[in-house]
């Protein structure tokens, strides 16, 4: 019964470290997912743009962004982001002092725009599954461009994309875990500062593997009541 | 009494295609003028044309005597002068297309409803009234709070209809509403459409349907790649058609 007591809340155990860390996974990932989400507005309308320049910055995004491992994408934006700020502060005021930056912050961007290559696929894919035909539909009786997106491409957009948003979210969750590398106290951090203290390693990286589980299923559930909902009036598929 | 509408020397090409090749027909009020052709001759290109869904090369489209006005963008080619003029023309000339084109996401009702209450700024008590009336007219009104996905094909583009309806137009563009249905769904959808001529609304069908063309039409056209190679009052054209290949036309498309 060793667990429990390593587990328990108090001073004596790690819960209250466990619990207060999976707070910070969940803050850390809804803040990406929206950035993401925010980021892939742009690469949407980059990579659906007539401009061939604009497009090429789109593609070029997500190409890259998707293409080099998930690790190396945070440290190159953490300490991109770092260098970034230190020249900054360095040029315009001359200081040369390592500047400790916000950790959540920059945690949640990084993981934001790993997350937003991932989203702007999807909602590409979505755009274009959009039927034309009712897209001419609504100019035909009139409706101007603002109403055509907003009224007709728009709620189908979301329909279509949901699931792969789904995914993305589970994945943007996932990857929280990779921002152990800036020091932020989530649960794999957690789980690794306490194994280094208690020497039970299986305990705790089974409780954080427990705890993913428990917010990847509630986030699937979620998600199901949401897609049932967004397909309203969708013949369902023939299994 | 007024042109309900009139187009003059319209051209259209697809890069070195060239699909239109100078139309120009008028339609009185009232009138039925069915487009009849082979596939590949244009109707379609036509059709679309006069609502601006293809932007024409070149020639004037009249809708009750207002002149669509077009200009050229920035690289030379031709687009509409003022896009709100070309919004409020497509409300008098709304389109039945091939595939209904009902937006999946809202029922029966709110499809009717869409254009009334967002385009045209009519109370949505008004507009789900009238919406009922309209189903009513074309027989689904039973099915208004469901969504399009649980419709047969007939009665979807009897909802289409209702849809086009809605939005009061002066002219009913119709391209081949019947050529994506059951053989035994067409004969519902043109149930609709012969009562829609006999309440006097004008109406440009592109149709394969010689039966509805000959019993409705006032006005034949006979499209041949891109120019009316033969027009007429229903019975000259059918009867006694002039051109070649218009009597092979119909010698194939007439049997049954
Ligand atoms: N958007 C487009 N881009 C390129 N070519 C097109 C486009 N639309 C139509 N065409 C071509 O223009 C020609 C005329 O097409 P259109 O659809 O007007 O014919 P149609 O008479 O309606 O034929 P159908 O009876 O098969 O519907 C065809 O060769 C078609 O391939
Ligand atoms: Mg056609």
């Amino acid at each position: 019964m060793e667990f429990i007591h390593l587990l328990s809340l108090g001073d004596q155990g790690w819960g209250d470290e466990m619990l207060r860390a999976t707070m910070v996974t969940i803050m850390v990932s809804i803040s990406a997912m929206c950035i993401g989400l925010f980021v892939s507005i742009f690469g949407t309308i980059a990579k659906l743009s007539k401009n061939r320049l604009i497009r090429a910055i789109g593609n070029t995004y997500t190409t890259v962004v998707r293409g080099i491992p998930e690790l190396l994408v945070i440290y190159l934006l953490y300490f991109g982001f770092n260098n970034a700020v230190m020249s900054i502060a360095n040029s315009l005021f001359g200081y040369n002092q390592y500047i400790e930056l916000p950790v959540f912050l920059i945690a949640a961007l990084a993981v934001g725009i790993i997350s937003g290559a991932y989203s702007t696929e999807v909602i590409r894919g979505a755009f274009l599954v959009v039927p034309r035909g009712q897209i001419e539909a609504a100019k035909s009786v009139g409706m101007n461009k603002f109403l055509v997106f907003y009224r007709v491409l728009i709620p189908q957009v979301l329909r279509y994309a949901l699931p792969g948003l789904g995914n993305v979210w589970q994945l943007t969750l996932k990857d929280t875990a990779l921002i152990m590398v800036t020091g932020l106290v989530e649960i794999m951090r957690q789980a690794h500062i306490a194994s280094g203290s208690t020497y039970s390693p299986f305990t705790f990286y089974m409780s954080a593997a427990i705890l993913y589980l428990v917010l990847t299923t509630a986030s699937s559930m979620a998600l199901n009541s949401a897609e049932n909902w967004a397909n309203k009036g969708v013949k369902r598929e023939k299994a | 009494m007024i042109t309900a509408l009139k187009i003059k020397n319209l051209t259209k090409s697809f890069g070195s295609l060239d699909v239109i090749k100078g139309i120009s027909l008028t339609a009185n009020q009232g009138d039925v003028i069915c487009i009849i052709g082979s596939s590949g001759s244009g109707k379609s290109t036509l059709l679309r044309c006069i609502n601006l869904l293809e932007t024409p090369d070149s020639g004037d489209v009249w809708v009750n005597e207002e002149l669509i006005s077009m200009t050229k963008n920035k690289a030379g080619d031709p687009c509409p002068a003022d896009y709100k003029q070309v919004d409020r023309i497509r409300t008098k000339l709304a389109m039945v297309f091939q595939d209904f084109n009902l937006w999946t996401h809202m029922t029966v009702l709110q499809n009717v409803i869409e254009s009334p209450i967002h385009v045209q700024k009519i109370s949505k008590q008004n507009a789900i009234d009238r919406g009922y009336d309209l189903l009513k007219k074309v027989g689904i009104n039973e099915k208004a709070e469901q969504y399009p996905s649980s419709l047969s094909g007939g009665q979807q583009q009897r909802v289409a209809i209702a849809r086009a309806l809605a939005v009061n137009p002066d002219i009913l563009l119709f391209d081949e509403p019947t050529s994506s249905l059951d053989p035994e769904l067409v004969g519902e959808v043109l149930r609709v459409m012969k009562s829609l001529a006999k309440e006097g609304r004008t109406m440009i069908v592109v149709t394969h349907e010689m039966g509805f063309a000959k019993e409705v039409a006032s006005k034949v056209v006979f499209l041949h790649e891109g120019l009316i190679e033969e027009q007429g009052e229903a019975k000259e054209v059918f009867n006694s058609p002039k051109s070649e290949r218009l009597k092979q036309f119909l010698a194939s498309n007439l049997e049954g």
